[in-house]
């Protein structure tokens, strides 16, 4: 049962920090451009599908609105293939050690895209007791798409929106320090050995780390 | 005629009568246990509490006084108000399924289980929250964070707008889990 447990439990596992490959860091301009480009057109998409908005991220994937067109892929077969994630739906406290799970091993360079009221926000349920506000509290989001659910167009145009990015990027492993370092907080149970920051950014959130105390009232 | 659709069957029992009342309910014919949850009366000055209710199916059953078989699906809804800190004997006993039920009763409304027993010895433990959660969510006095933090933007919470000296006091007409005026303004 203990082993179980310890698994289940997300605790906090410091990683090495992902980097890009030499060439790929210091290429010259034409190269970098051709890189950027096969990688903004080859986008191996992760569907988070939380909630009601993943019914219109299937939509946008299939006949009528296409996104493969534009290169997205939906057949990744699993966060470890994958270089999009959409964050579809609502983000619970609960789900939330599990999203972060999941981003962490989705190699360099990795995108999210945020789809929804719900997954930008909280939206609708930005009161409630059990709804992260916001994906971006546990991931950094290159995306917001909004609408309660998003049309599949705006899904479409935040594809393209975010290809604009990728096609205009300089990819460096400093680039990716900053991006995880906006999203990992250090905890206490880290230890000395992890002071350094830009090693220690990337690693797995704690379920403690987005749940919020209990509120009391004045006195 | 009632224009009440619903054809269960309903008890109040003390708490004490509790468990008494839901083995006679099983061992009268209804063996299916639909659910158990609570409901917050902590508001009723008469007997605050909690209302525990249990609803149970009885798929075949006889009647009791003729013995012959009746036909359609049968439910029984076994209520109970249980004080604030009491605690309640468990009927997982009698129904094993009662577990989850009375696991999230318990996390949600603080409602405690005597006797409880799932077969994993583990006790009543969280089932949805997550790790860390602290407080009961669905005890309406449970305040929510963000309401604390901040008010919601369109102004729509039942009872503002109609601030006059007819309407009732502020206090009742509020939904539940929002900070009342003691709490002080908040951002806007």
């Amino acid at each position: 049962m203990s082993d179980v447990s310890d698994v289940t439990h997300d605790r906090s596992v410091p990683l090495p920090m992902p980097r890009v490959g030499p060439v790929g860091e210091h290429a010259p301009k034409p190269i970098r451009v051709v890189l950027n480009w096969g990688r903004r057109y080859s986008l191996w998409v992760f569907n988070f599908g939380l909630a009601c908005c993943a019914i219109e991220f299937i939509a946008a994937s299939m006949g009528r609105h296409d996104f493969i067109r534009l290169g997205v892929i939906p057949f990744a077969p699993g966060p470890r293939q994958a270089d999009l994630m959409v964050v579809s739906g609502t983000v619970t406290d609960k789900m939330a050690p599990a999203i972060r799970r999941l981003y962490d091993q989705m190699p360099e360079p990795k995108y999210v895209i945020s789809f929804g009221a719900c997954s930008n926000s909280g939206g609708p349920y930005w009161d409630s007791y059990s709804v992260t506000k916001g994906v971006d509290q546990l991931i950094p989001v290159d995306v917001y798409v909004p609408g309660c659910p998003p049309r599949p167009e705006a899904l479409l145009h935040g594809i393209i929106r975010l290809q604009e990015q990728i096609a205009g990027e300089r990819l460096s492993g400093r680039a990716i320090a900053e991006r995880l370092g906006g999203a990992g907080r250090l905890g206490p149970a880290d230890g000395e050995g992890a002071a350094a920051p830009r090693y220690t950014a990337h690693r797995t959130g704690s379920a403690a780390e987005v749940t919020r105390a209990r509120v009391e009232p004045p006195r | 005629m009632s224009t009440d659709v619903s054809t269960d069957e309903l008890h109040d029992v003390a708490p004490a009568d509790w468990h008494g009342a839901v083995a006679a309910a099983h061992a009268t014919g209804f063996t299916f246990f639909d659910w158990l949850s609570a409901v917050d009366r902590t508001y009723d000055e008469a007997a605050p509490g909690y209302d525990v209710v249990l609803r149970a199916l009885a798929l075949q059953r006889r009647d009791s006084v003729t013995g012959d078989q009746v036909a359609g699906v049968h439910g029984i809804r076994i209520a109970t108000r249980v004080p604030e800190g009491a605690s309640l004997a468990s009927v997982t006993d009698v129904y094993a399924g009662a577990a989850w039920h009375e696991r999230e009763t318990h996390e949600m409304f603080g409602v405690e289980f005597e006797g409880f027993d799932d077969g994993s010895g583990s006790g009543l433990r969280p089932l949805l929250l997550p790790d860390g959660f602290e407080g009961t969510p669905l005890r309406k006095s449970f305040v929510l964070a963000a309401r604390a933090s901040k008010q919601w933007p369109g102004g729509k919470e039942p009872g503002e707008g109609h601030d006059s000296a007819k309407s009732p006091s502020r206090r009742r007409v509020q939904a539940p889990g929002v900070p009342d005026p003691s709490w002080g303004p908040r951002e806007s």
